[in-house]
């Protein structure tokens, strides 16, 4: 029990934390808003490159880097959202998912700014509490997520989230009841995308040091899994599909099952191919996930 | 580098790289044509094409031109496979477009991590028996290469004849733009599925195959490319073959020019931003 | 009479070369309930899409009157012609699946204050606010679980009025309003129908095949044929015109 908090294990839960959080938002973003967004890593990747720049490079403070670093992802996306979000769910699934691509290209070539593939540190937490700073910094993300997931559960019954609801279910007959639906969606993006990048720069210091490999396209749909399986409708989808994903191999498996060496390299491609596999059969058999309802909705 | 070599580079560069793409984009398309959503799984069929004619060449040690055959019927067998138990009952249990596309990426997954499982994390390259170099306006090009070109163009061109101007093309493009109008006019729907899924898993799977002899092959040789894949169909016109061609083409004429004239991935980069004004600008309705 | 609401002149759409509308000039509003009628193919449909935006125009002009102030709306979108009080029903049938009867009139009657990413905490304002109105129209319409969705078909096209109705429009066009409603319903949109342009001003135009509805409820009838409004005048004169009997009344008893 006790090596299962040992500083190892809180560094983890964090980053377990982080990927809840991350899986939230997409629940946000796909089930209440309707935008189908396969770039998650672009704009959590480009919150933790800027995050990072601002606070190596230009010495700016901590609090301050990670707020600019949110606003510049939020820019951005607003950017992409006005030319995309008004083209139809498969391209904006293919215009977010080149985004990321882009985003993971750019940290790669320019090598003057992010010393390309090998990356660039040391980011230091914001306080120096001795042996406690990791735990004390734990605490700060877990005070973010569950003020993150007040924030989404409270949208659900909100006339915010009746909107959203309207634009994702009905677009045009959302409009002819007067809501300027691609300004509301372009909005909701921006604001989405900028919490994305906020938790992206908030991963930085966990990582301590960042290169481009850890922004690929593996994240998106990693967090897009473990959503799906959890339950894409509900409020704690994320959190019980990040635990039944992540949780389950890269905390509970690689600590607590002793894995022969020579089989240790294989443990990732069996924890990818299962993946697949489990969202495969969530898919066909649980569309609406662990929490969700058995049946598929029948439509119109 | 004077501007006419740079042209000359950059073209028979281009064609090259484009070559194997064609392949990949025209199969893809014909999916995209036929069940409307973007496979993203079709990555893993190019990939074990490639692997398909390792075991072949590499492993039990045929004619790698030889080895082509068994790998690119077998590419089409595992492309129904998949068309049969997964994608056909998750169309009749009314599963929608986005999630069908998020179900194409399990099953990705699930194919390339479990052939990682199989084949590991090397690197394979095939045997050839004999190759030399020939000279195309001062750029380099081995006979395996222009073997490869020669019967890309053989391959598009035979599907493109096949599905243009037979009999059976007709049956496919009837089905795919009238499901219920091909049923009455006597066309079995499943019979022409099976089909199109399979021209399909061979085209990618050779496109695989052709990718690896250019270089070599790996798990994630089909997940590198499928981005452009995507990209090449959407900009080529929707299910258009003649438009995955020339689109094919120009992609990969343009990445090699940004790529002469600047680093590597800058070709990439390039085309992704391309491709999200095109997006924008011609509103494609994906 | 009243004031004029809406002033289209020389209105043309044009579908693959051939003239599908064509208005030289004509005005709406100026009667409270007002009917469309034509032979199929008329271009009614097309006319009023032409006036929701749902449909380019190819030439001409649609003005549009509000407290006195003139407005061309050929470049409006659709959500500001709804703020501005020109709201259409629709004749396919649309709802929001994931929205029951009651939140789906909350949504219409929230406006852009109430939806703002960081106010998430005046759901009780606004339920408070609009409770009056909300129970009046689930009473009057006496649906069976307001907190569920709508089920039937009729359910469904009956919120799609209601939904229009709540957001007091000026101007509402109704496109077949009752097509596929029970009949005691039909009765009751009717009544309210009359009910809000006498009470509230609101301006009606109804599209409709059933033409026993334009004869009771129109102030006003528009013959459209091939294009072009041809005749226009009270039921009666309507009935009675030789050119309509000609053209569509005794296609319609055929």
């Amino acid at each position: 029990m006790e090596q299962l908090f040992s500083g190892y294990m809180i560094y983890s839960l964090s980053f377990l934390l982080i990927f809840i959080a991350l899986a939230t938002i997409l629940h946000l973003q796909f089930s209440i808003g309707g935008i189908v967004n396969f770039g998650i890593v672009g704009f959590w990747g480009l919150g933790m490159y800027a995050f990072a720049l601002l606070n190596l490079k230009l010495n700016i403070p901590f609090v301050p880097a990670v707020l600019l670093a949110s606003a510049l992802t939020g820019i951005v996306s607003m950017a992409l959202g006005r030319i995309i979000l008004n083209l139809d769910d498969q391209a904006v699934l293919v215009g977010t998912l080149a985004f990321a691509t882009i985003i993971e290209y750019l940290a790669t070539t320019e090598k003057w700014l992010t010393n390309g593939v090998m990356g660039f540190g040391t980011i230091k937490f914001p306080f120096d509490l001795g042996a406690n700073t990791l735990f004390v910094y734990f605490l700060v993300v877990l005070v973010f997520l569950i003020l993150l997931m007040f924030y989404v559960s409270k949208i659900k019954t909100s006339p915010y989230g009746r909107l959203l609801l309207s634009i994702k279910d009905n677009e045009i007959l959302s409009q002819s009841l007067g809501k300027p639906t691609f300004r509301h969606k372009i909005i909701f993006f921006t604001v989405t995308c900028s919490l994305i990048g906020f938790f992206g720069a908030m991963t930085a210091p966990l990582y301590n040091y960042i290169f481009p490999r850890m922004i690929g396209p593996g994240i998106t749909f990693t967090i897009w899994i473990a959503l799906m399986l959890g339950g894409r409708k509900k409020l704690l989808g994320g959190f019980i599909g990040i635990l039944a994903t992540i949780g389950l191999f890269d905390y509970v498996i690689e600590t607590v099952v002793p894995i022969p060496t020579q089989y240790a390299e294989m443990v990732p491609n069996v924890k990818f191919a299962l993946y697949g596999l489990t969202l495969m059969l969530v898919l066909m058999f649980r569309p609406l996930g662990i929490l969700g309802d058995k049946k598929r909705e029948v439509k119109g | 580098m004077t501007v006419s070599t740079f042209l000359s580079s950059t073209l028979v560069l281009g064609l090259l790289e484009a070559a194997p793409l064609v392949l990949a984009a025209v199969g893809f398309t014909l999916i995209f044509c036929l069940n409307g959503f973007i496979n993203v799984a079709y990555s893993e069929n190019i990939t074990l094409g490639a692997y398909f004619a390792v075991i072949f060449n590499s492993i039990l040690g045929w004619n790698f031109y030889l080895s082509i055959i068994p790998a690119a019927l077998l590419s089409g067998v595992i492309s129904v496979l998949t068309y049969l138990l997964l994608f056909r009952p998750a169309f009749k249990r009314g599963v929608g477009k986005t999630e069908l596309i998020i179900l194409s990426v399990g099953l990705s997954y699930f194919i390339r991590y479990g052939s990682k499982l199989l084949f590991g994390n090397d690197l394979y390259n095939f045997n050839f028996s004999s190759t030399s170099y020939l000279s195309f306006f001062g750029i380099g090009i081995t006979t395996v290469q222009l073997a490869c070109i020669g019967l890309v163009v053989i391959i598009s061109l035979g599907i493109y004849l096949f599905i243009y101007k037979t009999n059976y093309g007709e049956r496919m493009r009837a089905l795919a733009d009238n499901e219920e109008l091909a049923m009455i006019s006597g066309i079995d729907p499943i019979k022409v599925s099976i089909l199109i899924w399979f021209i399909a898993g061979t085209a990618g799977g050779l496109a695989g195959l052709f990718y690896g002899a250019f270089s070599f092959v790996s798990s994630s040789l089909g997940w590198n490319l499928i981005l452009i894949i995507i990209m090449v169909t959407i900009v080529g016109g929707i299910g258009s073959v003649r438009g995955a061609l020339i689109a094919s083409a120009c992609v990969g004429i343009i990445t090699s020019a940004v790529t002469l004239l600047s680093k590597p991935l800058y070709g990439e980069i390039v085309l992704l931003i391309i491709f999200i004004g095109i997006l924008k600008l011609r509103k494609v309705r994906v | 009479m009243r004031e004029k609401v809406l002033h289209l002149r020389n209105v043309i759409k044009r579908f693959g070369g051939r003239t599908v509308v064509d208005i030289k000039d004509i005005t709406f509003g100026t009667h409270g309930i007002e009917g469309l009628i034509g032979p199929n193919g008329a271009g009614k449909t097309t006319l009023i899409g032409l006036i929701s935006r749902k449909v380019s125009m190819d030439q001409g002009q649609i003005l549009y009157y509000q407290d006195k102030n003139e407005m061309d709306i050929s470049k409006k979108s659709l959500d500001e012609l709804s703020r501005m009080g020109l709201v259409r029903t629709n004749q396919i049938i649309q709802d929001f699946e994931s929205l029951s009867i009651r939140d789906s009139l909350l949504l219409s009657l929230a406006n852009s204050k109430h939806e703002k990413f960081y106010n998430i905490f005046n759901e009780k304002e606004l339920r408070k606010n609009t409770e009056k109105e909300i129970e009046k129209y689930l009473d009057y319409f006496n649906f069976e679980d307001p907190d569920g969705h709508a089920l039937s078909a009729g359910e469904k096209k009956l919120l799609d009025i209601i939904r229009c109705m709540v957001l007091k429009p000026k101007f509402l066009l109704m496109d077949e309003p009752t097509a596929g409603l029970p009949h005691d319903q039909t009765d009751k949109v009717i009544e309210l129908m009359k009910k809000k342009t006498k009470e509230e001003g609101m301006a009606i135009l109804i599209v409709e095949h059933d033409l026993d509805l334009i004869w009771t409820v129109s102030e006003n009838v528009y013959f459209m044929s091939e294009g072009e409004i041809l005749i226009k005048g009270t039921p009666d004169e309507i009935r009675k015109n030789k050119t309509v009997i000609n053209k569509y009344m005794g296609e319609s008893e055929c």
